[in-house]
C-alpha cells in the first residue's frame, strides 16, 4: 500500500491513460536502489548512535494465551536443544558409557515418585513443542489465523502436552 | 489523494500463503472522480518477499524456509519410527535431524536478536561449532555406546 502511494505520489497523479495504469505501475514498482539490508544496518547505526530510549514492552502489554505459548514454544526449543547438545558434549568427554551413569542414577534410590515427577519434566517440553510445532505447521499451510481458531488450537495444545506427558511418565 | 483500497475484496478472495511461494500480492485499487471521469480498477503488484523489488531476487531464503519445515514434519514422522522400529539407521537419521532442526532453530533465534554485523557473524560461527560438536556427540554415542532409540528406552523402563 505505501509503495503505492510513494509510486503515485512520484509521478503525480496522472490517471488520464487507463490502459496502460497497470504497466505503469508495475515499471515504476522499484523506488529504491538499496536492500533491505543495507536500510535495516543504516536503521541500527543511526539507532544506536542517537542512544534513544526504548518504548516499554514486555513491562506494559497485556499478557495473552497466544504470547505466552509463543514465547514457551521458542523456550523449549532453546532449551531441549541445548540438552541435546549438552548430551552429545557428556557423551564425548564422559569416560564411562551410558549403562553406568544411569545405574549410577539408579543407585541413588529415588522414590518412584521422583522419578515419576522426572520423567514428567521431560516429557513435558517435547511433548509442547512437538504439539505446538503441528500447530505452526498448519499456520504454515494458511490454517487456523482467526483468533477464536488461534485460542482453540493453543488450548489444544496445551491439554494434550499435558494429558501426553502424564501418560508417559506412568509409563 | 483519497484512494480506496477495497481490501475487504482481497480478504474474501483469500491471500495465498507463503508456503506456495507466491511472491505477489494483488490489491485492487479504486480511484475516485476527482482524478478522471469515472472510477476503473488498477491492479497494482506488491512484492511480499523479502528483499526489495531491486531485480537480484535470490530464491536462498524462501527455499531455506520450505526446507526447515519439510525437515520438521521429517522428525515428526521419525518419533512413530524410532518407537516402532529402533536400528542404528533410526539413531544416525534422528541424530541429524536433531540437530539439523536445532540448528536452524537457534539460528532463528539468534537472526532475531543479534545485530550487527560482526556480532552475528560471530554468534553463528559459534552455533555451527555447537551443531557441529552436537552432531559429532551424538554420532560417537551411536557408534560407542547403546545408541539414542536405546538410550530413551533404558532412561524410561527406570
Amino acid at each position: 500500500m505505501a509503495l503505492l502511494l510513494r509510486t503515485l505520489a512520484r509521478q503525480g497523479v496522472c490517471l488520464s491513460r487507463p490502459c496502460v495504469a497497470r504497466s505503469v505501475f508495475y515499471r515504476h514498482a522499484a523506488p529504491m536502489g538499496t536492500t533491505a539490508k543495507d536500510e535495516m544496518n543504516k536503521f541500527w547505526a543511526k539507532n544506536s548512535k542517537l542512544n534513544r530510549p526504548m518504548s516499554p514492552h514486555l513491562t506494559i502489554y497485556k499478557w495473552s494465551v497466544p504470547m505466552v505459548m509463543s514465547i514457551t514454544f521458542r523456550g523449549t526449543g532453546v532449551g531441549l536443544s541445548g540438552a541435546i547438545s549438552a548430551f552429545a558434549l557428556a557423551a564425548l568427554v564422559l569416560p564411562e558409557s551410558y549403562p553406568y551413569y544411569l545405574d549410577l542414577i539408579h543407585s541413588l534410590s529415588i522414590g518412584p515418585y521422583l522419578i515419576g515427577l522426572a520423567k514428567f519434566g521431560l516429557a513435558l517440553p517435547v511433548s509442547f513443542h512437538t504439539y505446538n510445532g503441528i500447530r505452526h505447521l498448519c499456520w504454515d499451510l494458511g490454517k487456523g489465523f482467526r483468533i477464536p481458531e488461534v485460542y482453540r488450537t493453543g488450548y489444544t495444545v496445551i491439554g494434550l502436552s499435558i494429558i501426553t506427558s502424564l501418560a508417559l511418565a506412568y509409563l | 489523494m483519497a484512494a480506496i483500497v477495497r481490501l475487504g475484496s482481497v480478504c474474501r478472495r483469500g491471500v495465498k500463503p507463503l508456503f506456495y511461494q507466491s511472491t505477489l500480492l494483488a490489491r485492487p485499487l479504486v480511484v475516485p472522480h476527482k482524478y478522471q471521469e469515472q472510477p476503473y480498477q488498477l491492479t497494482a503488484k506488491i512484492h511480499a518477499s523479502q528483499a526489495l523489488y531491486a531485480g537480484s531476487g535470490s530464491k536462498a531464503a524462501s527455499l531455506h524456509w520450505t526446507a526447515e519445515r519439510v525437515l520438521s514434519i521429517l522428525l515428526l514422522a521419525m518419533g512413530p519410527a524410532a518407537y516402532f522400529n529402533p536400528c542404528p539407521a533410526i539413531d544416525y537419521s534422528l541424530a541429524a535431524a536433531l540437530t539439523l532442526h536445532g540448528h536452524w532453530g537457534i539460528g532463528q533465534v539468534l537472526t532475531d536478536y543479534v545485530h550487527g554485523d560482526t556480532k552475528i557473524k560471530l554468534a553463528n560461527a559459534g552455533l555451527f561449532l555447537l551443531s557441529t560438536v552436537t552432531f559429532a556427540g551424538l554420532c560417537y554415542f551411536n557408534y560407542n555406546d547403546v545408541g539414542i532409540c536405546k538410550a530413551i528406552a533404558l532412561l524410561w523402563s527406570k
